[in-house]
């Protein structure tokens, strides 16, 4: 089989049981979410059950692409299973991180791993190869994510040296590396059953959505550590070298080469300039750096921005060292970036007015005074992931702690807890904005946290916030992304984010295209979402990119299959109805799916901050998407408007019938799931009572 | 089991074998095909032999590197037709946790002057092959697999590498036999690691690197473009980043 190892591991922490399930019988999901989703479908009886139960079944899997050439898809790994996050219900969930572990993984011999049961006292998995052992992890509770992966790194490589070639295995064992082991671990946060534990891997990697740091504590499960040597057979070896050198010479999949020069970083603190970009392994463009401090090593996106405000606040307008310092604590205790920023947000509020504090109303003894300090944000982890006094409530999840002071309702409705769907913190693109992203996650059960269409806001948000006329037009940049939307290529309005256009059946079919490009071509083939989808060439703004004819092209080279584009996105709609059946039997119903009130009562308002991105300051004002006023295409300015909750309900109708789904309940019909061959499904859901119409 | 590698370049011999080499030679100083490198005079089999320089090397720059490992995963993919970090003929080994620039290391084969690997072959699988520019070179059909060469190399991690899996070492020869990449390879033609590399911290040359310590072949590679992103240029030279504070 080439581009696996041929089998996923399969982990009973309950009878410290190791076997094998065979690749082959789930090959037709490809990998990654797919093949999780399947897994889940079939080890999983009960969906209802919470995730916190031993019954759950935690699956990390890898694609195909793991461990390859094929630029920014070597290293993503999904991790699936009933998450303890949202809020109230605990939706069968994803989460995604990069660095080595996949790759390592497959290297190992393994296509992913399956975890089921839970363990009677603390265990880590030990990975070498074909060899797995479950062993006791009393040494290791109680270590941060960064001193448990040393401790094993130690242990696995024995008496080996670092940067030398070591036997894998037995001393007198011929597979040497020069490689650490990849472990993937929780911190204190997740052995205290934070339902905002993450898992963490080398200094910066996280799986932060859903709260798996927490699942894993519920299993007693500390840590994975893989160790591989092995090979990956790829069909086609100079087709895939081809097709990397052709990304990189045409469509400037690279960072220093003649065609151009582009600093790939997603950060949101001021860089460190005596540090080096750093990538995972395969990526053509690192997303972030190690410094000469070490502060700061690995970390990206909102794990930077997290504190980097509260520190600019507190030091007139200046970055300290407070923002790394918190950011390293943050991955030390396996904290989510989102949950610790919007909830400290929230936190300062209520401090604000009078109704948080020591000995208020809710009692809290955090030292308001010092936000922006290092050690203020020291105090505020260690009491999520120790639940000591008040952080006992913080380490449920700010919806959940809102709810238990009594607030959750009024909150969500003035929206002070910017939680808008599911219990789940709000990532910077608002729904009431761009909705794309926010349609996206009420009709699925997460933080999309998928950046497609992002650009569309970054990019003329930049320009005009910098006093420039964005450049390309809004007209060209959607007709030459309305192009690649595959199997709805060609209508330009699907991207007019106007307030006319965002509950229409074009905007519906942008967000299908979007559910269903990511499950496979994102989730399943595991390319990177900073990286792809590549709509808009990097080097020349008003020429395409290379989605369409990139992602099947090296997934074939490697595969030796031959999936076209669209067999993608197909495959991507079937995982995406596999998913919507899970939630269905969890409970899900359309007159659930609603955003928190203030998205439909309260404006998105204009707010002028200080922003750190792409490597300078900028005063933000104005959210701009591309949309058309008055029949004519433009950059407009979407704020100040809310959602109308009466319009969104019938935008859902509307996206129900584009999917197959009943649009009264908002489950897929037999007609519907056995056209994309999900019979089986549609007999569990009859049975249920839960098949749509 | 040997593998069978179909010579994708220039069909067949892989010229002149070293035990061929030194009776043809015979001591006598010639100049090499790669022309212009120099000749240097070695104690090999009790002879005093000619063994010409490579005519091509590999240079890093460990500050530039942003630990991809693609370098890696392209030597594998081009010379095994899989991916295999074990099996890569450079090696990059990196701790996350560490500080830059110590964080990483980058070990690709010096192609030495004097090269201690070939002189522990006891075979003549490890060779200089004129037929690609003097590239230090393994036989793979002739190696015996008494890992000499392995043990020999002085640098850590060792540049020639054990593969496991058909048993026999290897090591680089800057992609001049690559059976599963339709390019030229050797010295005057492509090297896979090269190529792919998206941050060009590696380079091929011609030139003779500084054979003492590693200031001759961990270099310089960061121009104005790696300046305009804010990363350091070294040399004492301040970055954009720097000049603007
Ligand atoms: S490909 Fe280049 S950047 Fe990546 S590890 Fe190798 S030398 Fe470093
Ligand atoms: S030049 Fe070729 S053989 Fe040498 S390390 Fe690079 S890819 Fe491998």
């Amino acid at each position: 089989m080439n581009g696996y190892g041929g089998k996923i591991l399969r982990l009973n922490l309950t009878k410290k049981d190791v076997s094998e399930i065979e690749t082959k019988r789930y090959e037709k999901w490809v990998g990654g979410h797919g093949m999780g989703s399947a897994i889940f479908w079939d080890l999983v009886k009960d969906k209802a059950i919470s995730g916190f139960d031993p019954r759950n079944v935690i699956t990390i899997m890898t694609s195909p692409l793991g461990g390859t050439i094929a630029p920014g898809a070597a290293a993503r790994t999904e991790v699936q299973g009933i998450g303890v996050q949202s809020y109230p219900i605990e939706w069968f969930t994803r989460a995604n991180f990069g660095g080595r572990f996949g790759a390592m993984l497959k290297y190992a011999g393994w296509d992913g791993i399956v975890i089921e049961g839970k363990a009677d006292k603390p265990v880590w998995v030990d990975i070498r190869n074909e060899n797995v052992q479950i062993k006791d992890a009393g040494r290791l509770w109680g270590l941060d994510t960064w001193q448990t992966q040393q401790k094993i790194w130690g242990e696995v490589m024995g008496a080996g040296q670092f940067g030398d070639w070591v036997p894998v295995g037995k001393a007198d064992d011929a597979r040497r590396t020069t490689q650490k082991p990849a472990v993937l671990t929780i911190g204190p946060a997740g052995e205290k059953l934070s339902r905002i534990g993450c898992l963490i891997h080398d200094a910066g990697n996280a799986a932060g959505q859903g709260g798996f740091g927490g699942v894993w504590g519920s299993k007693n499960l500390k840590a994975i550590s893989v160790i591989g040597t092995g090979s990956i057979e790829i069909a086609d070896p100079n087709a895939l070298m081809e097709s990397r050198l052709w990304a990189m010479k045409e469509y400037g999949y690279h960072v220093d080469h003649e065609s151009g020069n582009r600093n790939p970083q997603v950060i949101f603190w001021e860089s460190s300039h005596d540090a080096r970009l750093q990538a995972c392994i395969g990526c053509h463009a690192g997303c972030r750096s190690r410094t000469a401090t070490g502060q700061g090593n690995e970390s990206q996106c909102v794990e930077t921005g997290f504190y980097a405000g509260f520190d600019r606040d507190k030091h007139g307008g200046k970055q300290t060292t407070a923002a790394l310092i918190a950011t390293d604590l943050l991955q030390k205790h396996g904290i989510n970036a989102y949950e610790a920023w919007r909830g400290l947000e929230y936190l300062i509020e209520l401090n604000k007015v009078g109704i948080l504090g020591p000995g208020r109303q809710i009692d809290c003894d955090l030292p308001f005074d010092q936000v922006g300090e290092a050690e203020f944000a020291e105090k505020f982890l260690q009491m999520i992931s120790r639940r000591g006094g008040i952080g006992d409530d913080f380490a449920e999840g700010f919806a959940r702690a809102a709810k238990k002071w009594g607030r959750l309702e009024e909150d969500l409705k003035t929206g002070v807890l910017r939680y808008p769907y599911w219990g789940l913190p709000e990532h910077g693109y608002d729904p009431r904005a761009e909705v794309s992203w926010g349609y996206g996650s009420i009709l699925g059960e997460r933080d999309v946290n998928e950046h497609d269409f992002n650009f569309l806001f970054w990019d003329p948000s930049l320009d005009v916030w910098s006093g420039e006329t964005p450049e390309p037009s809004a007209e060209l940049i959607t007709s030459i992304v309305a192009e690649k939307l595959a199997p709805y290529q060609g209508d330009p309005l699907m991207l007019d984010y106007s307030t006319e256009n965002i509950y229409s059946e074009h905007m519906a079919k942008l967000v299908a295209w979007h559910r269903h490009y990511t499950r496979f071509w994102k989730q399943s083939a595991l390319y990177c979402d900073y990286r792809w989808p590549n709509f808009v060439h990097p080097d020349i703004p008003d020429a395409p990119g290379l989605t369409g004819e990139g992602e099947p092209r090296f997934l074939n080279a490697v595969t030796g299959k031959r999936c076209s584009f669209l067999d993608g996105m197909e495959l991507g709609r079937k995982i995406w109805n596999l998913d919507n059946a899970i939630w269905t039997l969890q409970g899900r119903h359309r007159e659930m799916v609603h955003f928190a009130d203030y998205i439909y009562g309260a404006p998105f308002e204009k707010t002028e901050e200080s922003l750190y991105v792409r490597g300078k300051y900028y005063q933000t004002w104005g959210y701009y998407l591309p949309g058309r006023r008055d029949g004519e295409w433009d950059y407009i300015c979407v704020n100040d408007r809310h959602l109308d909750k009466a319009k969104f309900e019938e935008f859902k109708t509307t996206y129900y019938k584009l999917e197959g789904w009943d649009p009264s309940t908002g489950w897929a019909t037999r007609e519907t799931l056995e056209s994309l061959e999900l019979a089986g499904v549609a007999d569990t859901l009859a049975q249920n009572g839960k098949l749509g119409a | 089991m040997k593998r069978k590698i179909d010579r994708k370049i220039s069909g067949g011999e892989t010229g002149f074998s070293r035990r061929e080499f030194l009776q043809r030679s015979e001591g006598v100083a010639i100049r090499t095909a790669a022309g212009g490198a120099f000749l240097k005079l070695i104690w090999l089999d009790n002879a005093v032999a000619a063994m010409p320089a490579a005519g091509g090397y590999l240079l890093v720059d460990t500050k530039k590197c942003q630990g991809c490992m693609t370098c890696m995963l392209a030597c594998s993919l081009v010379h095994e037709g899989k991916e295999n970090l074990s099996l890569a003929r450079i090696q990059v080994v990196q701790n996350s946790f560490a500080k830059f620039p110590n964080d990483i290391t980058l070990a690709q084969c010096r192609q030495c002057v004097e090269p201690a690997c070939l002189k522990a072959c006891p075979t003549d699988a490890l060779h200089v092959d004129q037929e690609h520019g003097n590239v230090r070179i393994i036989d793979a059909e002739k190696c015996t697999g008494c890992m000499s060469c392995v043990e020999a190399c002085p640098h850590a991690p060792g540049r020639a590498v054990w593969d496991f899996e058909d048993e026999h070492a290897q090591k680089c020869d800057l992609c001049a036999d690559t059976p599963f990449w339709n390019e030229r390879g050797g010295p005057g033609g492509k090297q896979a690691c090269v190529e792919l590399c998206p941050v060009a911290a590696l380079k091929f040359t011609e030139e003779i690197p500084k054979q003492d310590g590693d200031e001759g072949y961990n270099i310089n590679l960061r121009g104005d473009g790696w300046k305009n992103l804010g990363f350091p240029v070294g040399s004492g030279e301040p970055s954009k980043k720097e000049l603007e504070r």
